[in-house]
């Protein structure tokens, strides 16, 4: 049927429309490529910032851990951990999982690392602040430390050093909680972040995904239980050891 | 707060089990154990747990495998890290070594096969029987003896 003069101007405006939506996309999708959207900066650096100011907190971790044999095939571990800390100088942290139980402990003088199932532990004189401690950790004996430098009061520098793209994704509830969805890309890594959306814009999960292994491997860890009016006791962040326990070397790295 | 470390090492490490497990053997039976046991990789770089830990990785040290028959069948190249890693590794031990000295001069000659002192495993052979000398603990393992450790987050037994 032949369509009216009307007829023709709706279908030319529609192809108008379109071509303008599609133009809007892709303009879209550049500025998506070109850089770190403002609103994602500003939702980090609030999670980063409010975890900062946080004295004493404890938190339930679920970590998830791929390894990528020689094959391909990738094989998953899984850990829970228990997480406390009080700042400026103390740490505690339990895990177990596939392998291994271990807790690690810092007084703000000492860092104890020992696995109960094993009866050992080492114990080594550390810095007298938890960043410090974490950096020494690290860098002296290859020790990574549970929450490691989330636990740093300039987190948002840390964690958006060599960022190249980020943005907001939208919505999401993990575990039951809504959060904001960021996603950002570095070079060899995307890693996203799902933040509490609220007054307390906690971390609640992580996923980093390592582009530059076979089959890009992720870790991925679920903050579930946080409570940032905790009570410790005086064996939160001391360690005694066990009658029947070794005391063995923490080598240097 | 200034800082003067690396910016590119930070981490988003919550409790990790630092295993690295990148190879295996091809000619080993596949199973559980085996993953258990062939945990330390010799080389493997792992699987970063932070965004950071991209940046800065860098090579596993060099763990040598569990059993010899692990060793055999690590190629070549794998041993000759090994062997760079383990020399730095012999260094740090060396006042281990002398204080097992006498321990060493006792057991007349190494088993055949046996990891060379100051290599790093990851799990006992079969057998072992602690024995203590100078209030350090050891493992015997058929004359081979073993001294537990912390490597990192891992527990690991240094040859001596």
């Amino acid at each position: 049927m032949e369509s009216t003069p009307r007829g023709r101007q709706t279908a030319a405006l529609s192809r108008c429309c379109v071509i303008a939506a599609l133009a809007t996309l892709s303009v879209a999708a550049q500025a998506q490529s070109a850089g770190v959207a403002p609103e994602a900066k500003q939702m980090l650096k609030a999670s980063t910032d409010f975890l900062a100011g946080q004295q004493r907190f404890t938190a339930d971790t679920r970590n998830t851990l791929e390894i990528v044999l020689k094959s391909g095939q990738k094989i998953e571990f899984n850990s829970t951990g228990h997480q406390f800390v009080q700042r400026p100088n103390k740490l505690r942290s339990e895990r177990s999982g596939d392998l291994v139980e271990q807790v690690f402990v810092y007084d703000g003088k000492s860092l104890t690392l020992y696995q109960p199932q094993d009866k050992v532990y080492a114990q080594v004189a550390a810095p007298g602040t938890l960043e410090e401690m974490l950096d020494f950790a690290r860098e002296k004996h290859d020790v990574v430390a549970p929450f490691g430098d989330l636990l740093f009061k300039n987190a948002y520098d840390i964690l958006m050093d060599g960022v190249t793209e980020g943005i907001v994704v939208g919505k999401a509830m993990i575990e039951g909680v809504l959060c904001d969805h960021l996603a950002f890309r570095a070079p060899d890594l995307d890693w996203q972040i799902w933040i509490q959306e609220g007054a307390q814009p906690l971390p609640r999960r992580i996923v980093i995904t390592t582009l530059d292994l076979p089959n890009a491997p992720q870790f991925a860890v679920t903050m579930t239980r946080w409570n940032l009016a905790p009570a410790f006791d005086a064996q939160t962040f001391t360690f005694t050891p066990q009658a029947g326990m070794t005391q063995i070397e923490l080598l240097p790295r | 707060m200034s800082r003067t470390r690396n910016p590119k090492v930070f981490a988003f490490t919550m409790a990790l089990p630092l295993l690295y497990l990148a190879g295996i053997a091809p000619d080993a039976p596949a199973g559980w154990t085996l993953l258990q046991e062939a945990h330390a990789v010799v080389g493997a770089p792992l699987t970063p747990v932070s965004a950071a830990g991209v940046a800065r990785r860098t090579t596993r040290r060099a763990v040598v495998a569990t059993s010899t028959t692990q060793a055999a069948a690590a190629d070549t190249a794998a041993v000759q890290q090994q062997q760079a890693a383990t020399a730095q590794q012999q260094a740090a031990t060396a006042q281990q070594q002398a204080a097992t000295a006498q321990q060493q001069a006792a057991v007349a000659a190494r088993p055949p096969g046996a990891p060379a002192a100051g290599a790093v495993v990851t799990a006992l052979p079969a057998g072992c029987k602690p024995e203590t000398s100078n209030g350090v603990e050891y493992q015997n393992c058929g004359g081979v003896y073993y001294r537990a450790a912390f490597q990192g987050n891992n527990l690991v037994y240094v040859v001596q």
